[in-house]
């Protein structure tokens, strides 16, 4: 009796001790790394005006629902103003926008969804979901209105539009687009004797500026690495465009259905050696695969180097005054002729209209897009969030132009954007289970580091798992090549 | 002497045991308030500022602008406290039944009971959506209660400690024309406390933490819970950890009340019981 009363009491401590942990996992989730942090927006006042509290839908008003996934001030502010605007634009449609956390959170609410009818008008989703949003067959192509009502495409970035374009139709359209570039840290450059206006352009002058800015102290130790990467799926997928290579046959799954992963050619095997070269010589530092890490690292000047999204352009500007000068360049490419043939990816998102929803939602669906493809939403869209506008008009849009003024670095972007021809390599590749292949990349990029083999041997093995994925996903869902 | 010697050292090295896992326990803790006091610059710095050289609410007020972190913990205390008392009704009743009364098949009942706990919550995610859905219970209160007020885990716990109460008394009470909800409420209940504390605290925390049930079964922002904000709070490319910690310190504070409060409930109880025992 006793003896169990005291298994009993130490069980319930168990059981205590096991709450407070769990208690405390929200406040564990971020790591202790220093964080990355910007100051207060600096937002050219016009768009500065407080969230106004949304006005209530009139009768008779078709209600329609848009589900995003932006977080912080993009989500809490950003798109409350522009559905707020668009409401008031006019008389005919309201939206009313949630948050429904991130892609994948939002896309399995949507399939959920799909069985009772609990579905948005809109929905946003990541880049990499476009494949299977077409094979779930849920959604309206915005191509449809585009034919409809003649809208004109012109304006709008080709390359941004190519991505989202599966079988010749538009099927959705962008909206927060971004790509990945070259973060430098100019004081460091000039330290080292390397000259800031003329940052690597190539594999080879990257390694040659990391060594240059890799600083040991007395005992050895490393005290700024030349480089960092985070281990991120999207920059191997990205590394793998500016080469020339594609990430599955059928050239990216553009000409034709993917059935298996090629990324394991020379030129994807190349990139893991050069990575790994890097990090086996001591020049290159791995944060692991949380890129707030790598952002952290750079701001904190442990790093003279990242790859990073230009979305988080302004948020490493804001935090580095007063630390030192941030440049921006080109994705590095393997040599100076790749600039020719290929470019890079865009990542980012874009915005779905959901067939299953009475026509005057879609109606107003479009109305919404169109809204949000705006110049003038476009230009605002880009001060607050840093992705870059879809369309080119939104760049001569005064709050655009001044807040290229304020961060030059942008220009960038823009340039690596217009250069990149528009051809498979740049349309990137389009199969249905991407947020599984990049988690089995990041795992490969992992193993190479951690000297698990030859880079081919584990692109080999990683291909295999891939294309495995592939081939159940095309039975799955009906598709032959 | 040699004695007393002994003693001392038994108790500095328990002692200095106890204070290398209170740090423990309270590191992420500090970590978090301490960060949510930091201003922009300062968060940014390395190596890590361990303490706040200002106190500035600055964070709090961005982190309460960027979701309606109020409404929403009204939401999720609400949530966790309905399915807190539904448990504990719902598991005292049915762990009495399993150890106080004879009833034919109860073994097998039993197992089943203790069988669904091993049915991963993630395999009826859906169906339990999709009911909810057909109720029209979206967006409610009882959507977001009512799936978890039956609870295998507790009947068990509670039929375990139900089992330690001698059965004299029950026959005692029986004897003297107790019915069984009276036997119940006034002798065994008492006796349960710690047991009932020990469920009441874990249930509530269990809830508090959902993040994927809220989420599926609202769209209305007057109805999502606590967890929904932080999610809102954490910008991918301009990760602000200040704000985001202000915004968890702001989402502990009921979880802390709730500890401070039931801790002293869980103590007595135990203690209560050891020295009889």
């Amino acid at each position: 009796m006793k003896g169990s009363k005291q298994v009993f009491v130490l069980l319930s401590a168990l059981l205590v001790l096991s709450m407070l942990l769990n208690a405390c996992a929200p406040a564990a989730t971020p790591t202790p790394e220093p964080p990355v942090q910007q100051v207060a927006p600096t937002l050219p006042p016009v768009v500065e005006e407080p969230t106004a509290t949304p006005v209530p839908a009139a009768e008779g008003i078709t209600k329609m629902t848009f589900w995003h996934s932006m977080s912080g001030d993009v989500g809490g502010k950003a798109i409350p103003q522009m559905a707020n605007a668009f409401n008031s634009s006019q008389d005919k449609c309201y939206v009313v926008y949630t948050y429904q956390g991130t892609y994948d959170d939002s896309l399995n609410k949507l399939k959920a969804g799909l069985q009772s009818g609990d579905t948005p008008s809109v929905i946003q989703l990541f880049d990499i979901a476009t494949r299977l949003m077409v094979d779930l067959d849920v959604a309206t192509p915005v191509q449809t209105y585009i034919d409809k009502e003649g809208y004109d495409v012109s304006d709008l970035e080709p390359n941004v539009l190519a991505y989202y374009t599966v079988e010749g139709q538009q099927y959705s359209m962008p909206f927060n687009s971004s790509t990945p570039m070259l973060y430098y840290n100019k004081d460091a450059f000039v330290k080292a004797g390397l000259d800031p206006a003329n940052p690597p352009k190539t594999f080879d002058e990257f390694t040659e500026a990391a060594r240059k800015l890799t600083i040991k102290d007395a005992s050895g130790n490393v005290t700024q690495y030349g480089g960092a990467f985070a281990v991120y799926g999207w920059f191997f997928e990205q590394l793998l465009a500016v080469s020339g290579g594609f990430y599955t046959d059928n050239e990216n799954g553009r000409a034709g259905l993917a059935t298996k992963a090629t990324f394991n050619t020379p030129e994807g095997v190349a990139i893991l050696d050069w990575w790994k070269a890097m990090y086996d010589e001591g020049i290159l530092a791995n944060y692991g695969r949380t890129t707030v890490d790598t952002r952290s690292a750079f701001i904190a000047g442990q790093t003279a180097m990242i790859l990073e999204s230009t979305a988080a352009l302004r948020g490493l500007m804001d935090s580095s005054k007063g630390k030192f000068e941030i440049g921006t360049a080109f994705l590095p490419r393997p040599n100076e002729a790749a600039y020719d043939i290929a470019g890079t990816v865009i990542g980012g998102g874009s915005v779905w209209i959901i067939k299953d929803r009475p026509q005057a939602e879609q109606d107003c669906a479009w109305e919404f897009i169109k809204f949000l493809a705006s110049p003038e939403q476009q230009a605002y869209w880009q001060t607050m969030s840093g992705y870059f506008p879809i369309r080119k008009a939104a760049y001569e849009n005064q709050l655009s132009v001044d807040w290229r003024a304020t961060y030059p670095q942008f220009q960038t972007a823009i340039d690596q954007l217009h250069a990149a021809p528009n051809n498979t390599f740049t349309q990137g590749g389009l199969i249905g289970v991407f947020p599984t292949a990049r988690q089995t990349i990041e795992g490969a990029i992992e193993e190479a580091l951690a000297g698990k083999g030859t880079s081919q041997e584990i692109l080999d093995k990683a291909a295999e798992t891939i294309t495995l994925a592939i081939e159940e996903y095309n039975v799955s869902m009906g598709l032959t090549p | 002497m040699d004695y007393k010697l002994k003693r001392t050292l038994t108790n500095t090295v328990l002692y200095i045991v106890l204070i290398v896992v209170a740090i423990l326990v309270l590191f992420p803790i500090w970590t978090a308030i301490n960060i949510s006091l930091l201003n922009d610059s300062q968060v940014a710095q390395y190596p890590p500022q361990l303490v706040p050289t200002q106190f500035s609410l600055r964070n709090y007020a961005h982190a309460l602008e960027q979701a309606p972190l109020l409404r929403y913990l009204f939401n999720s205390v609400t949530q966790s406290t309905l399915v807190m008392l539904g448990q504990l009704v719902t598991a005292c009743l049915a762990a009495y039944a399993f150890a106080f009364i004879d009833f034919k098949w109860r073994n097998v009942l039993f197992l089943v009971f203790l069988a669904t706990l091993m049915i991963p919550w993630e395999a009826t995610i859906i169906p339990n959506y999709l009911l909810i859905k057909k109720l029209k219970w979206d967006n409610t209160f009882q959507g977001l209660a009512v799936p978890f007020m039956a609870t295998g885990f507790g009947t068990f716990l509670l039929r375990q400690f139900f089992l330690k109460i001698p059965k004299e008394l029950h026959d005692a009470a029986v004897m003297d024309g107790c019915g069984s909800f009276r036997f119940l409420i006034t002798i065994v209940l008492p006796l349960a406390r710690p047991a009932l504390g020990t469920l009441a605290v874990y249930s509530f925390l269990q809830t508090y933490n959902q993040y994927l049930w809220p989420l599926l079964i609202t769209n209305d922002q007057t109805m999502r819970t606590v967890q929904i904000g932080i999610a809102l709070l954490q910008d991918e490319e301009r990760f602000m950890f200040n704000t985001v910690m202000a915004g968890v310190v702001f989402v502990l504070l009921p979880t802390f009340i709730l500890f401070i409060f039931s801790n002293r409930q869980l103590i007595r109880g135990l203690t209560a019981g050891a020295v009889k025992g």
